[in-house]
């Protein structure tokens, strides 16, 4: 116990010091002779503090001048809870349900109300897959980005996907949020062959599997598009499935 | 992630192929897109293919310059503010006087955003591309 170097500070550590008289207090009964030594205790307290809770009353006197130099209170612990027991824990209610899901799903409708979204990423027959040729067009102008889709990061409203192409024969890299407001739609442009036998295709950056470029596949699916778009009802298959909000 | 002795390719037609990083200037972190570093002309283009720029009076710079430049591509991902992220397969720069005008006149490969933000219109306005 060092409550001399506590009487020897001036100001400015209250907390310091309530934490050192709580320790104090909860100790033993001793403390009370010791803390009579080192300060003044008033137990009845300051005057017109009946409303107050029980607590004990400290003053910090200068050995030289012989005034207050600090002075703090320092109140019981509340009593404890006492233990529920197993009938009232009967009676209480139910603990609530964990927001969370309900929260992500509310978060997911208010970005994809036509659920266009979430059925290209969920897994499903019809939905992107890791291998396949995606092509992201944005709202904010710009050129559309398509480039095989390497990986998918399934996480509820931040799912999003990695394209790779090559752009002026640098290979260039994008991870798209799939519900950003920013993506006006996500088109499957070609579907790969054989499904990938790997979560993530990121052994494609190495030369040996790089895909390279994937304008040329583009511009031909653009091409069998306009036909198709020149036929008005001509129903689209789901592998070109324009994913429009 | 571009710091010292980072080597990075020069994509402009100053004379510079491969240079390497001195400092980063204006910040104490690692340079990213859009910021500017100094640097040495560690290889020069026409030395490389010495064929197909025979014409090598147009170089502008030598090899052993210091010369400033502004990273435009980086290999480490950056982030954007829409949550998408960028990752080029190489770093890449393009030379600048200390004005902070390019001294190449052309830029062949794709550049990055960020240069839009970081206030690079001159070299978005020469690059053919941009992602």
């Amino acid at each position: 116990m060092n409550a001399a170097p506590l009487a020897r500070r001036p100001l400015g550590c209250l907390k310091a010091s309530l934490r050192q008289a709580r320790q104090q207090r909860t100790t033993a009964a001793a403390p009370a002779a010791f803390l009579a030594r080192q300060l003044s205790t008033v137990t009845p307290t300051v005057a017109g503090t009946g409303a107050l809770p029980e607590h004990n009353f400290f003053r910090m006197i200068d050995k030289k001048t012989k005034k207050t130099r600090s002075a703090f209170a320092v109140y019981a612990q509340p009593p404890p809870v006492p233990a529920t027991t197993a009938a009232q824990a009967t009676l209480l209610p139910a603990p609530p349900p964990d927001p969370m899901p309900h929260l992500a799903a509310e978060q997911i409708k208010s970005m994809d109300p036509t659920g266009a979204r979430t059925a290209l990423f969920t897994k499903t027959r019809y939905a992107a897959r890791v291998g396949d040729v995606l092509m992201v067009t944005h709202r904010r102008g710009g050129e559309p980005f398509a480039g095989v889709c390497l990986a998918i990061r399934r996480n509820g409203i931040d799912t999003s996907v990695l394209l790779r192409n090559h752009l002026s024969k640098v290979g260039v890299e994008m991870w798209y949020k799939v519900y950003n407001r920013n993506v006006a739609g996500i088109e499957i442009v070609k579907r790969r062959a054989k499904r990938a036998r790997r979560a993530k295709l990121t052994y494609m950056r190495q030369p040996k599997h790089d895909m390279g470029s994937v304008a040329d596949l583009v511009f031909a699916w653009k091409k069998t598009r306009k036909v198709i778009g020149s036929k008005p009802g001509a129903g689209k298959g789901a592998q070109s499935a324009k994913k429009r909000k | 992630m571009l710091q010292l002795k980072s080597m990075l390719n020069c994509i402009d037609n100053s004379g510079a192929s491969i240079v390497e990083c001195v400092m980063v200037v204006g910040q104490k972190r690692h340079a990213s897109i859009g910021d500017r570093i100094v640097c040495v002309v560690q290889k020069q283009r026409g030395a490389s293919e010495s064929g197909m720029t025979a014409s090598s009076n147009a170089t502008k710079v030598k090899r052993g310059d210091i010369r400033h430049a502004v990273v435009v591509r980086t290999k480490q991902k950056v982030s954007r503010r829409d949550g998408s992220v960028v990752r080029f397969d190489d770093n890449a720069c393009v030379l600048i006087n200390k004005a902070g005008d390019p001294i190449g006149t052309r830029i062949n490969g794709i550049v990055g955003q960020e240069l839009r933000t970081k206030k690079w219109s001159k070299i978005l306005s020469m690059a053919p591309m941009q992602a």
